[in-house]
């Protein structure tokens, strides 16, 4: 598991976040993700503690007993919210973004797209936890490219050409 | 011989922590926030080997291991990515292309190669359970295959050879390196080799037989693009890679393809991915379409692609059906035209759901000229190539050898 920028540093002002990884931030550094296709890009911010994280998760629900639990949707998000804690967030503060998730292609259309189901178990999983979805930009067919700043929590998205801001 | 998946997983995470221990240390060093994008065994024949290795300069170091783990190990960076981590770590050394590292660019080399090693090294001691003593690192600088430890070549010859390759990056982009660990093959081999009973196993011989038709296919696939634009080609790198699959997407560049993705059935299953850079894409759709295009890469243009696309695949497919003498059956190519990370990220997904790793055939077909180059992602289902390998004879490779001509 990589844990890059778990740790927070207050010099760095970026931090990036591959596939199957996660970065928490309390010094207001910006973190980003590039190149969401059907993987899906979660943004948590608890403002009071000035906390955020994000994390770049690729399949739907964990298995049992999984190596890498930061390459799933549902134990990526708690792994998320650990690390968070432990930089002093509070579960009960934390308002999050979604973005990515697309189909981008369609070979077998009758199975449901593994973009369509990690929407579906992250929405499960802040239900339980919640948490309340604030945005989401999620979906479509084009893939996603995101910056989000941990000084204001605001999620910037770049897709085929254009900008929108949550 | 054959080859036990499951340690080869293994040693591919080793060699990644060492990669992200050595880049968590340049972060540290330098304040540049640096990461570890990719890491896999790829499996080399000598021609890999040379196609990679050769013409190049590397420098790095050069470790002995003993006592559970013995033989020398190198370490490797080409010389473009050494100066550029050079350039950031000990910033006033002498880095530039032409002049010879100094010392102190040669110690801050020697000690990134030396955290990396140390890395590996010892979760490679703690899987086995065992000690291994490192000797200090000694630099070396070399040409081309040179920087292979002895008799590496030489066992490429006969089969192939594994090498770990790693890419580090940085946010913004002042450090750009591929890093080459190569183990003394013999020791190695021992620990990836798999029991005949072991059910994980795959046979080496008929991997690279996959290795060899995929290369093949790369090149009809290139035949027909050359036919169709009139540009002539060539298949530049065909190799076959063992990559974790969350690391599948990252192979391709941080920037926009346009190119087609299908998906072939049976055995082996799997995806193809075939893709064009923006500006390669703009040259194609020029070289094609008869007339000037406004938008080069509007609706025509990618229709141009799609149709290329098209060619190309049945080119690929052809070339492994012969070999497996069976038809191969796929979807319709699908047009894509979108960052080469979320176009391979559905189908790493796909495939993630069932395989922890991939086997990872990439080609690239380039022209002399440098008009355009064009990546291959042939990404088979790791339980179907299995079966596929299991029904293949070897000595088709014979075959394969002997008949080229007829059978591509």
């Amino acid at each position: 598991m990589e844990t890059y920028g778990a740790e927070p540093t207050s010099s760095a002002t970026q931090k990036r976040v591959g596939i199957a990884e996660f970065a928490v931030t309390d010094g207001g550094a910006v973190l980003s993700t590039s190149g969401l296709g059907s993987c899906l890009g979660v943004a948590l911010y608890d403002e009071r503690a000035g906390v955020a994280g994000l994390i770049h998760t690729m399949l739907p629900a964990a298995p049992e007993d999984c190596p890498n639990p930061v390459k799933y949707t549902d134990t990526g998000i708690d792994t998320l919210l650990a690390a968070m804690a432990a930089e002093g967030a509070t579960t009960a503060n934390v308002t999050a973004k979604l973005a990515g998730a697309s189909a981008m292609f369609d070979f077998d259309s009758q199975e449901e797209s593994i973009g369509d189901r990690n929407v579906a178990v992250a929405h499960e999983v802040f239900d339980q936890r919640s948490i309340p979805i604030v945005a989401e930009d999620v979906g479509g067919d084009s893939g996603r490219s995101i910056k989000f700043r941990g000084d204001t929590g605001e999620l910037l998205i770049v897709s085929s050409g254009n900008e929108t801001r949550l | 011989m054959r080859v036990d998946i499951q340690s080869l997983g293994t040693y591919n995470r080793l060699a990644q922590e060492g990669a992200e221990h050595a880049a968590a240390s340049l972060t540290q060093m330098t304040g540049i926030e640096t990461y570890v994008d990719v890491t896999n065994v790829t499996l080399m024949s000598k021609r890999d080997v040379e196609d990679v290795f050769g013409g190049t300069t590397f420098v790095g170091v050069q470790i002995g291991l003993d006592g559970g783990l013995s033989g020398q190990t190198a370490l490797a960076f080409d010389r473009g990515s050494a100066a550029s981590i050079v350039d950031v770590l000990v910033p006033g050394a002498t880095a530039s292309e032409d002049d010879e590292f100094d010392d102190m660019a040669q110690s801050g080399l020697k000690e990134i190669g030396n955290i990396m090693m140390g890395g590996f090294v010892d979760g490679w001691a703690d899987y086995l359970t065992t000690n291994v003593d490192m000797t200090p690192p000694t630099y070396v600088e070399r040409d081309g295959t040179d920087v292979l430890p002895n008799g590496a070549l030489e066992r490429a010859d006969e089969e192939h050879v594994f090498v770990f390759e790693s890419q580090m990056t940085a946010v913004d982009e002042e450090i750009d390196a591929y890093i080459y660990m190569l183990p003394e093959y013999g020791a190695f081999a021992e620990m990836l080799e798999a029991s005949d009973d072991h059910e994980d196993a795959i046979p080496m011989d008929k991997l690279t037989v996959f290795d060899e038709m995929t290369r093949q296919g790369a090149e009809r696939a290139a035949q027909n693009v050359s036919s169709m634009t009139g540009i002539e080609t060539d298949v530049d790198v065909s190799r076959l890679s063992f990559v974790p699959i969350e690391d599948v997407p990252n192979t391709a560049r941080d920037e926009v393809y346009l190119g087609t993705v299908m998906e072939f059935k049976g055995t082996p299953g799997g995806y193809l991915a075939i893709l064009f850079d923006e500006p390669s894409a703009r040259t194609i759709v020029d070289a094609t379409v008869p007339m000037e295009l406004d938008e080069p890469l509007g609706d025509m243009g990618e229709s141009a692609i799609e149709e290329l696309g098209n060619i190309m695949t049945s080119g690929f497919i052809d070339g492994w059906a012969n070999v497996l003498q069976t038809s191969i059956d796929h979807t319709p190519p699908e047009l894509v035209h979108d960052m080469g990370t979320a176009i391979l990220s559905p189908i790493a997904g796909r495939l993630g759901q069932s395989q922890e790793y991939a086997f990872l055939m990439d080609s690239a077909v380039v022209t002399p000229e440098g008009e355009f180059n064009c990546e291959i992602y042939a990404i088979p289902d790791e339980r179907k190539l299995k079966e596929a390998l299991d029904s293949l004879l070897v000595e088709r490779r014979d075959e394969l050898e002997a008949d080229t001509e007829s059978l591509f």
